[in-house]
């Protein structure tokens, strides 16, 4: 209707306007003119028809409308013709907007996207701040209920205690499951609602009524049947019966992290904390403790109230709490901390990329506007405002922006699911990695970002189009401000490719370093695998001791197994544990001060099979059993630091309970938390002589065959001795390196991809520009050759023009570096930031890649054939 | 002078109708080739006031010629109403400017 209205409207208009000219026409013709004549007199009369229109339809209304429905049409037209172009332009900006989409999603999922809880921005974690320590630790049960007291700034405080082993049996082979206690409160806190069966009650938080459990939805699905008869049954954990009363949703996560990072995230069963407020403990540190903020107290209201907290504690309790400080830790920041920085780089990497795709479209606009000048001038001269020419062409940068963006959509969510397996695993939240409906609105404001930054350039040269020149002078021909501002182009990409694949660079010379780190053990040929004791059945040092060497003894007789051992704490599995002790006959330390050393209990023949060195006095023997004297190993840094040069071995010390035990020997330092972290004071016991149970141990098997096949004959034997004991977490202690250096190596590698494609792109761009310039200039060569200008004079000429760029473009480029590279320094191992080496070889690189793109336009113009050349246009 | 040429144009239609040729014809006579427009400047102006209520337009038989059909404007009540206060501003103003470029002397 409207649209039929339209053409009414439009047919009308030429009706009027033809109307008068012909009524013009006849008056002049009147006045004795030729009817030729009084037809050019009407129209000189009438001005432009077609501009007439154009003022008249604005007067209809809704003509923004039409107008961009034209624009569009037209731009497309355009587009559609240069195929050539529109392919590399919508590849190009394709390229940087799929990066940019890509790791924003990561971004979104890990770091942005709301935690899954009601109103997470209020819930905060709150932390003993030790001391001396730098790093905050969980919280001793008798200061959560403290904490709970005398607080006020929360209104609800709900603890956790991550409890790695609870073996379940009675449902078909004996399975581990990682469970927690905690506290009634701690899902309502959350907000999270139980899909089937109850939350915890009140009085569940007592010892003796809490032998109750609720499910995740998962084991509830794989492990118990799935069924929801299950509420009220009775399960088996650690032999002892639960009656399951909830199970959790679907989609329910658990974010903090779990003591044990290899479970992370993956709570099995939960179970009530339950601590008896009879003996609470100030000196064993076990709990995670959440809090809700009361709505209007903010943090720092927040933290004023914990710390007049933790002053009083400290004044009732020196000996514990003495200098020790509370600090509550926003939920998102506590999940996110240690990968916020890694993210903001790729982030910002891909960025700079995007930067670089936009230029080189920039580039590939403005070589085209060169060309079409005339066309433009033409449009100015037939009365074309310049604010409608800018609208046209920025309907045309925009639409090959969004086709770019549509493009770079499909190859993120290609990226998105190729690089999902190599995610690493401690990487939080990383499942919720997709291209979402937030991810969409995300690239469609970067692609019109996108389209409008690379359509200014050749939108500010067509406002400075003269038409009259413009239409007299060659085509090819192009202004200086073009040459100037596609230089200026080109040497801001170098510049900004040297600073990406500088700092690649320096990730992958730190990865490189890491990966070449000595561990301090044997990786290659080990086996390891997790082994569950419950409580019940295996509830003293005795029982275990026995299990173990019956083990070991038959592990050691298997064929193919060279020698096995068991730890409780295993390098880089991301468990451990850690003592205060004293050593005989040293000066008492002052209250609320003590010596800390990791603690490590393990089995004869450890060292011998994961091959850390003995350095001094000899190691553990099956003799050093629960009758035997107490004997310990300490590494190598513990020596050091609290012996020096003395010999420590027969020195005595104590930790755990009132008793001297005797140093018999030293061992070589482990990296046990990760490569890249420095060995601390590690002190080593049998575990017959360990002073708690270790539930939880894992064995090391040392072997040249296959793992496959020493794993099934590593279930066999456990299964034969006890077949209620679960075995896990089989890897190679070859898997456990890489994965405890998955996250520099996913970003190490993403930087590098994107780097690399950011020096392709430039070179590009360089490349574009010199072909350009050798077009532009093929007549003047010609006529240097003619003149006797060898090809070398040419090829000078061309190469010392693209020098002079691509030394421009490095100049910046290391400038940005130096500022930019320090703000990664804590991303990087073994290699500083200002690293010359990196700066020297990227340079080097970049300059050579850079110099043959513009190789290849130089040699083209020393092939130009003078004769042609000078009737070239 | 947008505002002006409306005016001029509605002063145009005060008496009688009109169609796009004979307004301009009218505003070249009359203002002796002062006023230079270009007769395509009047379509938006007429198009504009058709839109605003003050003129409404209608194809009708030329007085003249009774074979050809144009296109007539003429005066809406609104477009009287519109006509009598933007003459009395214009008057306004151009009595103000009048004192200040030749006032009045002696007395």
């Amino acid at each position: 209707m409207r649209l039929w209205r339209r053409k009414q409207r439009e047919h009308d208009l030429d009706r009027e306007l033809s109307s008068h000219l012909s009524l013009e026409a006849e008056e002049q013709r009147e006045l004795g003119l030729s009817s030729e004549d009084a037809r050019y007199a009407a129209q000189r009369a009438f001005g432009n028809t077609t501009l007439v229109k154009e003022d008249v339809r604005a007067t209809w209304g809704w003509t923004w409308l039409e107008t961009i429905a034209n624009d569009l049409r037209y731009a497309t037209r355009m587009l559609r013709k240069n195929p050539a172009f529109t392919g590399a332009a919508v590849l190009t900006s394709a390229l940087g907007i799929g990066a940019t989409t890509a790791i924003f999603s990561v971004c979104d999922a890990v770091l942005l996207k709301p935690l899954p809880y009601s109103d997470p921005g209020h819930i905060v974690m709150l932390w003993e701040q030790p001391p001396r320590g730098e790093t905050l630790g969980p919280v001793a049960p008798a200061n959560f209920v403290d904490w709970r007291e005398q607080s006020r700034s929360f209104s609800e405080i709900a603890a956790m205690d991550p409890k790695p082993t609870f073996v379940l049996t009675g449902q078909g082979e004996p399975a581990r499951l990682t469970g927690a206690g905690v506290s009634p409160n701690l899902f309502s806190l959350l907000g999270t609602r139980i899909t089937l069966g109850r939350d915890f009650l009140e009085d569940e938080d007592r010892p003796g009524r809490d032998r109750v459990a609720i499910l995740s939805y998962r084991t509830w699905l794989h492990r118990l049947g799935g069924q929801p008869d299950i509420l009220g049954r009775s399960v088996a954990l650690n032999d002892i019966s639960y009656t399951v009363v909830g199970v959790l949703p679907r989609e329910f996560e658990f974010v903090a992290k779990a003591s044990d990072f290899q479970a992370r995230n993956q709570f099995d069963v939960w179970v009530p904390l339950a601590l008896d407020l009879e003996k609470l403990q100030r000196n064993t540190h076990p709990l995670r403790v959440f809090a809700r903020l009361k709505p209007d107290v903010p943090l720092a209201q927040a933290q004023a109230d914990l710390n007049v907290v933790a002053a009083n504690l400290a004044r009732r309790y020196p000996e514990t709490n003495k200098g020790s400080g509370i600090t509550a830790v926003p939920l998102i920041q506590q999940v996110t901390t240690n990968v916020r920085m890694a993210l903001g780089t790729l982030l910002g990497a891909v960025g700079l990329m995007l930067l670089i795709a936009c230029a080189n479209v920039a580039n590939l606009l403005l070589s085209r506007a060169a060309a079409r000048r005339k066309e433009m001038a033409l449009r100015v001269a037939l009365g074309a405002s310049r604010r409608r020419l800018g609208q046209q062409l920025l309907t045309e940068s925009v639409l090959l922006a969004i086709a770019g963006g549509s493009m770079g959509l499909f190859l993120a969510s290609a990226a998105i699911r190729a690089v999902s397996p190599h995610v690493p695993a401690d990487l939080p939240r990383a499942s919720g990695i997709a291209v979402d409906a937030r991810v969409l609105v995300f690239t469609g404001l970067i692609s019109l970002a996108t389209g409008i930054l690379f359509g200014l350039a050749p939108m500010f040269q067509a406002q400075r189009a003269n038409a009259n020149e413009a239409l007299k002078q060659n085509a090819r021909i192009a202004s200086g401000t073009q040459s100037r501002m596609r230089s200026g182009l080109v040497v801001g990409q170098m510049a900004i490719a040297l600073v990406l694949l500088i700092g690649a660079g320096l990730m992958a010379r730190s990865f490189w370093t890491l990966l070449h780190v000595s561990p301090g053990f044997r990786t290659e040929h080990i086996l390891t695998a997790r082994l569950s004791l419950s409580g019940s059945r295996y509830p003293d040092a005795r029982r275990i001791a026995a299990f173990q060497r019956e083990l070991l003894e038959r592990v050691r007789n298997t064929p193919g197994v060279q020698s096995a051992g068991l730890a409780a704490y295993l390098p880089l599995s991301g468990t451990d544990n850690g003592w205060g002790f004293v050593i005989e006959g040293r000066p008492a330390l002052r209250t609320g001060e003590y010596n800390l050393a990791k603690y490590r209990p393990v089995s004869p023949g450890y060292f011998e099979t994961i091959g850390i060195p003995l350095l001094r006095g000899r190691e553990f023997i099956s003799a050093d059993n629960e009758d035997a004297p107490l004997v310990v190993v300490i590494n190598e840094s513990m020596a050091r630091r609290y012996w020096g040069q003395g010999n420590p071995v027969t020195e005595r010390l104590q930790f755990g309970p009132p008793i001297w035990r005797t140093v018999i020997g030293v061992v070589g330092d482990v990296r046990h938390e990760g490569l890249d972290a420095e060995a601390r004071p590690e002190l080593y016991v049998p575990f017959a002589q360990a002073p708690n149970n270790e539930a939880r141990t894992t064995i090391v098997v040392r072997t040249a065959l296959d793992p496959i096949v020493v794993t099934t004959a590593l279930r066999k034997t456990v299964s034969a001795i006890d077949p209620a004991v679960p075995l896990d977490q089989v890897e190679t202690m070859e898997e456990l390196v890489s994965a405890s250096v998955g996250q520099p190596r996913f970003r190490t590698a993403l930087l590098a991809v994107f780097s690399i494609l950011a020096l392709v792109i430039a070179s590009i761009g360089v490349y574009g520009v010199m072909n350009y310039l050798v077009i532009q200039r093929t007549r003047e060569f010609g006529i240097r050759l003619a003149v006797g200008a060898t090809e070398g004079d040419v090829l000078r000429l061309v190469l010392g023009r693209a020098a002079a760029l691509i030394v421009a473009g490095l100049c910046l480029g290391l400038l940005g570096s130096v500022v930019l590279a320090r703000l990664i320094a804590s991303l990087l191992y073994g290699v500083t930031p200002l690293d010359s080496l990196t700066f020297a070889a990227v340079s080097l690189l970049l300059s050579a890649v850079a110099l043959f793109a513009s190789y290849i336009p130089a040699r083209r113009a020393t092939r130009i054939d003078p004769t042609v050349a000078l009737r070239y246009e | 002078m947008q505002g002006t040429l409306d005016m001029l144009i509605l002063r145009t239609l005060r008496t009688s109708r009109a169609h796009g040729h004979q307004i301009a014809k009218h505003l070249q006579r009359t203002t002796d080739d002062v006023l230079q427009v270009e007769h395509g400047s009047l379509y938006p102006a007429l198009h504009r006031l058709e839109r605003k209520g003050w003129v409404a337009a209608k194809w009708e038989l030329a007085a003249s010629d009774s074979k050809r059909e144009l296109k007539y404007y003429r005066l809406t009540a609104a477009g009287r109403r519109q006509l009598l206060a933007e003459a009395s501003r214009w008057k306004q103003m151009a009595n103000a400017i009048a004192r200040v470029m030749w006032p009045v002397e002696g007395s």
